[in-house]
């Protein structure tokens, strides 16, 4: 009874939010429109179908396009995922995904490779290099009782100016304007998926792949079991004799490697030179993903579809409409909100929990009423 | 005494927590103006909860709080505390930093022009008080460089200023030396003749009878009754505090004991509040026995067990499995010499509660690799294994995958005890393994005990519930104060006498106490 009932109350729940977040944004969008449908309509159904002159046609293109914004964000959404289930309120995927962008560039350029190898040895690289970054907050935190979250905060920008530096200094190529590096060797690019310009590459399905193997990890592993326990509850796991600071680096590590993946794919899946002068953000989108996923690796990719939706969503009603394209911040941070605040409808959980509760005390009593009645109220064992 | 009227009266409080657990059930509770009254119970027999609930710390989930004839809803403690009520938390709640001035004006400091604390005025306050209750305490030191009993002090000024006129302490004298106890009793009485009224919570039986006027005692969420302080002896108080209405008894063979497991030599420890909590305690505990340590609650069971499991180090002395120091071992390594725990604290070292009962009962064994496919688990043995643990230990629940968070509190020790029992232990230790839980639950858990005991395992159970050690063991050991107050050995045992050397009304000769240690 009891567990159906959270069951139930969970969905709702994450219905409720969502649903709330949406009737925000259409608030503000009947507020500040003068076209409110239209908005609306490109930003709902704008991803899939398009309208010319009346006639609804699905829109591969763009829908292609949102897949393709999910490939960096489910790598981040899973590295996240790993490291909160840990307890680990990590937040240096952010930096990551920009370190294993630049070095995965460096190797595809620098290094001479056949097709096929060479792509796959830039991400590894870059896997590589951001799980050994992990080392440090997680270290930190293990050995010296350093919060992860100030530090990896903090090594964020230690990572980008970093990057920046090599990139101004040692790898940038003169003859262009704009800062950027040397093009990446035409053997280091991850293919296309599809036809057309839509950068949905191979990245995509090994994005999927790759949320499936965290899965695997996560629930099917003696690591991925220890990860969860430790989060769940970590004085429990120490008792039970785990681990408990092996594998809380272990966590940080792996989220290293999963967040520089996702970079280089990204990078030498969607454009010619690395270029990038800031944060990207998919570290910080991917906290989003890891929280309406509820660090359910299984759920990350939808959680990541649902975010590039709704980006794309809003793209669209900003050059289709008067509603400016900052709106999705305004959704994005209401769903964010109301899943995050633990007390969004706690009432009416202890509402549940208490009915609960008082059906079984009274079943218990019943139960001792019975057992009394039938003289087994002073049992010899 | 009838004419008195009532300045505290709460009328069926009811409080589930979030995670499910009834903490009081109608409880009613009401206290006379200028009285002591004592609250006492088990822990967890739902005190603390009532009192929080008066507090404003917690809303009750029913019931209605009358303050002097008159209906009030304590949202908050601020509300509380401006209808009069004053709480003296047992860890203090204090700013070590500031002086014990600063701390008792906190967050009413008095202001000079409306912006500047105004210090001396603080001071004068602090004086002024302290005076005149007859507080003493020195306005200008620092709290983090002050004594204990002195830090009490501050704590009850900082009540009395924001004009408490009904003062809460909760377990006050369980960080105090005796003279500091006796300190603090006699200026409560001070107080009760200035027209205050006091309610406190303990669980130290002697200091009720010599401080309260009046009793109310709780037992698993319920009040089982109150009573005027004179008109019931100790026995009495202690036996409606432990006492179960329903005996069970347990049958079990004569104990062989073989070869000695544990040895626990001239333990140490001093705690937090540099308080001696373990002073010098030895015994041995040999396979196939159950050896029990009884005693009132805060009498150093707690430092003992979680030294044994190394949870704390001791200051000096020594623990040793099968001749292999437990000292500073991880409990890694404690577990592989063959040591089980059933905690007394069960949600927070014997289960993850939000994960699966599977999860929950292969945490010591899951690396093992009778569980382990190279680096996927074995679902199979792993479903089969906790399948057989779920039907071996009668956890009663729709399937391996269900939450333990989810369970009742019956079931959910189950689920620990058959973690801990089925891993070929050849030593167990059981603290508290049936509190609070019914009456199944603990049957089952004690019968599990008797037999593992028989089939050659060491058994050192702690337990509050005394009807619970003198059934199971096969020796006993009483502890008072850190010390080990009595053994015993033939199985001679009851109640009244255990109760005296439990409150510390009589001990044992070193000599006789020394044959604990089968040395």
């Amino acid at each position: 009874m009891r567990d159906r009932r959270m069951i139930l109350f969970g969905l709702v729940r994450g219905a409720a939010a969502i649903a709330v977040a949406l009737a925000v944004g259409a608030i503000f969008i009947f507020l500040s429109s003068k076209e409110p449908f239209t908005a609306l309509r490109y930003l709902l159904i704008g991803p899939f179908l398009s309208f010319h002159g009346g006639e609804i046609a699905f829109n591969t293109q763009n829908f292609y396009q949102v897949l393709a914004a999910m490939i960096p964000t489910i790598f981040t959404g899973l590295a996240v995922c790993v490291m909160f289930s840990a307890n680990q309120f990590n937040l240096a995927a952010e930096g990551c995904v920009l370190v294993g962008a630049f070095t995965g560039s460096l190797v595809g350029i620098y290094v001479n490779m056949v097709t096929g190898l060479h792509a796959v040895v830039c991400v590894l690289i870059a896997a590589a290099v951001c799980g050994l970054i992990m080392l440090i907050p997680s270290l930190l935190k293990v050995k010296l009782g350093a919060s992860e979250m100030v530090t990896s905060l903090m090594l964020n920008f230690v990572l980008l100016y970093v990057v920046l530096h090599f990139l101004n200094y040692h790898f940038a190529d003169r003859s262009k304007g704009a800062t950027m590096t040397f093009p990446f060797l035409e053997s280091s690019k991850i293919p296309s998926l599809v036809p057309g310009n839509s950068k949905l590459t191979w990245g995509f399905v090994i994005a999927l792949i790759v949320a499936v193997v965290v899965w695997f990890f996560m629930y099917r592993t003696r690591w991925g079991y220890a990860i969860r326990m430790i989060g769940i509850n970590e004085s429990f796991s120490l008792y039970s004799g785990m681990n408990v600071g092996g594998t809380i680096v272990l966590s940080s590590v792996f989220g290293g490697v999963l967040a520089g993946m996702g970079g280089s794919i990204e990078v030498l899946g969607r454009f010619n030179t690395f270029q990038w002068r800031e944060l990207p953000g998919y570290g910080w989108t991917g906290i989003t993903i890891a929280i309406l996923a509820k660090n359910n690796p299984a759920a990350v990719p939808l959680a990541a579809f649902f975010l590039a939706y709704l980006n794309k969503g809003c793209q669209l009603m900003a050059t289709h409409s008067d509603v400016p394209s900052e709106m999705i911040d305004i959704i994005q941070a209401t769903i964010f909100l109301f899943f995050a605040a633990e007390q969004f409808m706690s009432g009416f959980r202890q509402k549940l929990v208490v009915k609960t509760t008082r059906e079984e005390l009274k079943k218990m009593e019943s139960v001792n009423v019975l057992e009394e009645e039938s003289g087994h109220a002073s049992t010899t064992v | 005494m009838e004419e008195q009227e009532l300045v505290v009266r709460m009328e069926k409080i009811s409080k589930v927590y979030p995670n499910g657990i009834a903490a009081n059930r109608d409880v009613d509770f009401s206290v006379k103006k200028g009285e002591i009254h004592a609250l006492i119970g088990e822990n967890g027999a739902g005190k603390s909860t009532l009192m929080k609930i008066l507090f404003g710390l917690e809303q009750p989930t029913d019931g209605n709080i009358y303050l002097n004839g008159e209906k009030v809803t304590l949202a908050s403690p601020l509300v509380a505390i401006s209808k009069g009520i004053g709480m003296v938390h047992q860890h203090f709640m204090l700013v070590p930093s500031l002086t014990v001035a600063e701390n008792i004006v906190l967050g009413m400091a008095p202001k000079k022009s409306g912006i500047f604390i105004d210090n001396k005025e603080a001071v004068r306050l602090t004086r002024e008080y302290s005076e005149k209750y007859n507080l003493h305490v020195d306005p200008d030191a620092r709290v983090a460089d002050i004594a204990v009993g002195m830090k009490q002090k501050v704590e009850i000024l900082k009540a009395l200023v924001r004009g408490a006129r009904v003062l809460i302490l909760d377990e006050p004298t369980a960080v105090l030396t005796t003279q500091e106890t006796g300190e603090l009793f006699q200026e409560l009485k001070n107080l009760k003749e200035k027209g205050f009224t006091i309610i406190f919570i303990s669980h130290k039986l002697k200091e009720i009878k010599e401080l309260t006027d009046r009793i109310t005692i709780m037992r698993s969420g319920l009040s089982v009754g109150v009573y005027e302080t004179d008109s019931i002896s100790e026995q009495e108080i202690s036996r409606l505090m432990v006492g179960r209405d329903v005996v069970l008894k347990v049958s079990k063979t004569e104990s062989v004991p073989a070869e000695t497991v544990l040895t626990v030599n001239d333990l140490h420890y001093i705690n937090e509040w540099d308080k001696k909590t373990l002073n010098g305690v030895s015994f041995a505990v040999r396979s196939g026995e159950i050896v029990g340590i009884a005693g009132v609650e805060g009498n150093g069971q707690r430092e003992l067990v979680d030294i044994l499991f190394g949870l704390k180090l001791p200051a000096s002395g020594d623990a040793r499995v099968s001749g292999q120091s437990l000292i500073g071992l991880p409990q890694a390594r404690i577990r592989h010499l063959g040591v089980s725990y059933v905690p007394e604290d069960r949600m927070t070292f014997g289960v993850a509660q939000t994960a699966s009962i599977q999860e929950n009962v292969i945490s010591d064994r899951y690396s093992r690799k009778e569980f382990n496919n190279g680096p996927l688990f074995n679902m199979k043995s792993l479903h089969k294994e906790s399948d057989k643990l779920i039907v071996d230990y009668a956890v009663l629940c729709k399937s391996r995958s269900q939450e333990v968070g989810m369970l009742s509190g019956g079931n959910i020790q189950k689920v620990v005890v058959a973690r801990e029992f089925s891993s070929d232990p050849i030593l167990i230790i059981a603290d508290q393994p049936t509190r609070g839980i019914d009456v199944g639950a603990t049957e089952l858990i004690r019968k599990r005990l008797v037999e593992l005991a028989r089939a050659g395992c060491a058994v050192l159970l702690v337990s509050a519930d005394l009807n619970e050690v003198m059934e199971l063991s096969d020796s006993l050991i009483v502890m008072y104060n850190g010390r080990i107050a009595g053994y015993f050995d033939d199985g001679k045992w009851d109640d009244v006498m255990m109760g005296e050397y439990m409150l510390g009304l009589k001990s044992q000769s070193d000599e006789e106490i020394r044959r604990a240690c089968h040395a």
